[in-house]
């Protein structure tokens, strides 16, 4: 069978993948931190300028908002800020543009679903950026967004679209578990180091980490051990099993592409992220080196995303 | 013509307010729920039509807006009998007038026999000499054609133009098919109403016989100028139930220099794949730079080459626009003797083209009485409706058909039939137009009924969705027993 997805359509299925994993990843952040906030002793509102970091918002958020860090800005910057292309309202517009407009390739349940998503998120937002009804809202995209992939794997064709539609999810979710690990964990880990209150509260945090990406219980499940930094950054970068760490991310990434013509140069270059990673935990675990290891491991993933398009998504362009 | 006495043809009600006996099931169903719960069916479909998507797009501040579908509930109603008289009338209007573009741009007999006269030919608008001696398969240039139909106040049902370029609006018939079926499912489960959902399959076989000879099995694409054009939505729907592939011009790209090696080929994530049919809905102007609008990236520089070569099949074919002017549209009937020795099944509305002197006289005369009409404008632009013109605008109108008179026709004002809508007031009614959809190959084939537009402002008669007209789905009621091989 002739391969016949247009290069134009592949991108954008890629890119609304990734738009909807982006939006459904920073519903999960600010969930599980509004979740850890309220159990931390003293409310501090300088803690929720990290969440920014962790979406890669900060310049712009810095030059709107300047040193305001309340929790009500923060959080509708990351929700309802149609200025932020990162906010959750905005990728979940971005998505929904890009599957209307590959409406003829993608089923038309999901189509809908996501349609269905997007108006839902246009009423609702600005009322979810308030702490009663945000775990609702909050709740309602995450699980919209699952509902758009269990559709598409059950209803679509699990040809070269399909790949691209997995491509773009595996892609943005690794990235998204870098940028949790590298801007998070390092904060917990720098202060676990220096400042003994802290300490005390390392569990929580670090817990709260494990729950921005859906992976508290699926680390006690596989850990079983108590929760501390070193093992949870393991498990969110080197387990082959759970569905968002590095390593398993690798190799949903490799199966997607060995369901598109020729990925031979692509493999090789998922080869280099794996290196990467392998390097990012060789020397312990320490709160600057694994900050500078996610930073490496973001590049090295931003190269792979350049060469899908170079290889794809850009003929002839 | 008949006398404007009687007031306006209600599709569902005769004179007396009594159902017409197709209109009877759904009307004792209206009537039974009450306006209420009338606005509740309508007020889900709306929300249907929200959560499907079904959207059209209209322009505003240079920038696309992309609209939810404009629906009323309460269908409109044709007796299958009826339908069936219309249906012959399309089908044999749509032969004569593929005879008549491929008699043009081939032997030109007609002009020849002194039928049809030259000098319109070389004045129209759509007429393209680079098509000159291309011989499309089965002698077909429009293969998909929508003919919009009115009925007068004595119950007559006229053609009022022939759209032969990219007419659009199908996917519209399909959906609010869907959006109906879920607002009144007890008519449907009683009533023996036509299906419509067989026109994309329909379609699809049609672009397939278009295909090359020498291939076998086919690649065909949609062409659309993209997603900021108004019909974008059934662009991408009709891809979708063909499972063709849509593309837009920059997908696409013409190897060869004119020597017969000219084929075209889309860019897929794995390098250039061939396409043998494309069904096109951009104008002729914007198709091949290389001929055409050199400026347009709407379509693909050489694909005129390839058509030539009979390499890829484009439909409608390029150039089929000649015969969709108002100027021809007075021939039709003409047209029709001519090729098909038969006199027209379906009528003409009379039509004063204003390139003649006694005729254009004649429209000076009355422009109160007549509704005058540019040449070659769609979407209802530019037309004046005689008795509701200002003098300034009347003496515009007068002195543009002075100045050109080719680009004028003008036809007497008709009473467009209403149907019952569900308003600000309640169910009062408005006034409707059908287009229904012809496909012309080896065979043809008609939806059955077609899209209803209607007009929501009261005693407006301006039906265009992008001009604020909603739609309704149209149902061909048999009351005998049942379908067959309808």
């Amino acid at each position: 069978m002739a391969v016949m997805l247009l290069s134009r359509v592949a991108e954008r299925i890629y890119w609304a993948a990734r738009y909807l994993e982006r939006a459904e990843d920073t519903a999960r952040v600010v969930r599980a931190h509004t979740e850890m906030f309220a159990d931390l002793p003293r409310q501090s509102t300088g803690m929720w300028r990290p969440l920014i970091a962790v979406v890669g918002g900060g310049a712009q958020y810095d030059a709107r908002f300047g040193e305001e860090v309340s929790e009500n800005t923060v959080v509708s910057f990351l929700l309802s800020d149609h200025e932020n292309g990162g906010s959750v309202v905005s990728c979940v517009g971005a998505a929904r543009e890009n599957l209307r407009t590959t409406r003829e390739t993608v089923p038309r349940d999901g189509w809908q679903a996501l349609n269905d998503t997007y108006l839902y998120v246009n009423v609702e937002v600005d009322r979810g950026v308030d702490r009663r009804a945000r775990e609702r809202f909050l709740g309602r995209v995450i699980a919209d967004s699952r509902r758009i992939d269990g559709i598409l794997a059950s209803t679509m064709n699990h040809d070269e679209a399909y790949a691209m539609w997995r491509l773009g999810r595996a892609i943005e979710r690794a990235d998204m578990t870098t940028r949790v690990l590298g801007v998070r964990a390092a904060a917990v880990l720098s202060a676990a180091e220096t400042d003994g209150e802290h300490r005390r509260y390392d569990e929580l945090q670090w817990m709260g980490v494990l729950r921005s990406l859906s992976g508290l219980q699926m680390y006690s499940r596989a850990v079983r051990g108590p929760i501390e930094g070193p093992a949870v950054v393991r498990f969110l970068l080197e387990h082959d099993r759970f569905p968002r760490a590095v390593r398993a991310l690798l190799r949903e990434i490799r199966r997607s592409l060995n369901d598109l013509p020729d990925p031979a140069r692509l493999l090789d270059e998922v080869d280099n992220v794996d290196a990467v990673l392998r390097d990012s935990t060789a020397d312990g675990i320490d709160g600057a080196e694994l900050d500078d290891a996610m930073d490496a491991l973001q590049i090295a993933i931003g190269q792979l995303d350049r060469l899908i398009h170079d290889r794809y998504l850009r003929l002839g362009v | 013509m008949a006398a404007p006495s009687t007031g306006p043809w209600d599709e569902l009600r005769d004179g007396e307010g009594h159902p017409r006996p197709a209109a009877a099931e759904i009307l004792s169903v209206v009537d039974a729920l009450g306006i209420d719960e009338l606005r509740n069916r309508q007020a889900a479909a709306a929300a249907d039509i929200l959560t499907m998507g079904i959207t059209f797009t209209v322009y505003s501040d240079g920038r696309g807006i992309d609209r939810a579908w404009p629906f009323d509930v309460i269908p409109r109603v044709i007796e299958a009998g009826e339908w069936a008289r219309i249906e012959r009338g399309l089908v044999q209007r749509l032969i004569a007038l593929n005879r008549f573009i491929d008699d043009l741009y081939n032997d030109q007999k007609i002009i020849a026999d002194g039928v049809f006269p030259a000098d319109l030919l070389h004045d129209s608008a759509n007429y393209r000499p680079e098509c000159k001696g291309v011989h499309p398969r089965f002698g077909v240039w429009a293969h998909i054609s929508g003919s919009d139909l009115v009925r007068d106040a004595d119950g007559t049902m006229y053609v009022l133009e022939d759209n032969l370029r990219v007419p659009s609006g199908v996917s519209y018939v399909l959906e609010n098919r869907a959006v109906c079926k879920r607002a009144f499912p007890e008519v449907f489960a009683r009533q023996s109403i036509a299906p419509v959902d067989s026109y994309t399959e329909e379609l699809s076989k049609l672009l397939v016989s278009l295909a090359p000879d020498e291939v076998t099995n086919p690649s065909v694409a949609v062409l659309t100028p993209g997603i900021f054009n108004s019909a974008y939505f059934e662009h991408s729907f009709l891809a979708q139930r063909m499972g063709a592939t849509l593309v837009e011009g920059g997908d696409l790209v013409v190897t060869g220099d004119g020597t017969g090696d000219d084929r075209v080929f889309m860019r897929t994530i794995d390098g250039l794949q061939p396409v043998d049919v494309i069904y096109r809905r951009i104008d002729d102007l914007f198709l091949d730079p290389e001929v055409f609008n050199p400026e347009s990236t709407l379509g693909a520089a050489g694909l005129m080459r390839a058509w030539k070569a009979g390499r890829v099949a484009i439909a409608n074919a390029p150039g089929a626009g000649v015969a969709d002017d108002k100027v021809v549209y007075a021939w039709v009937p003409d047209i029709i003797r001519y090729y098909l020795g038969e006199e027209p099944l379906i009528a003409n509305v009379p039509t004063y083209r204003c390139l003649y002197e006694d005729e254009r006289k004649f429209v000076l005369d009355n422009l109160r009485e007549l509704v005058l009409k540019p040449a070659n404008e769609s979407g209802g632009y530019g037309i004046v409706i005689g008795n509701r013109a200002s003098d300034t605008q009347l003496a515009a109108a007068a002195a543009a058909v002075r100045d050109e008179p080719r680009n004028w026709v003008a036809q007497p004002i008709l009473q467009l039939s209403t149907a019952p809508t569900v308003v600000e007031d309640g169910v009062e009614p408005r006034h409707v137009d059908l287009r229904p959809f012809i496909l012309t190959g080896k065979s043809s084939y008609v939806t059955a009924g077609g899209l209803t537009r209607v007009a929501l402002p009261k005693d407006s008669l301006i039906v265009n969705s992008s001009q604020g007209g909603g739609s309704k789905d149209t149902w061909i009621v048999d009351l005998g027993a049942g379908w067959g091989q309808y």
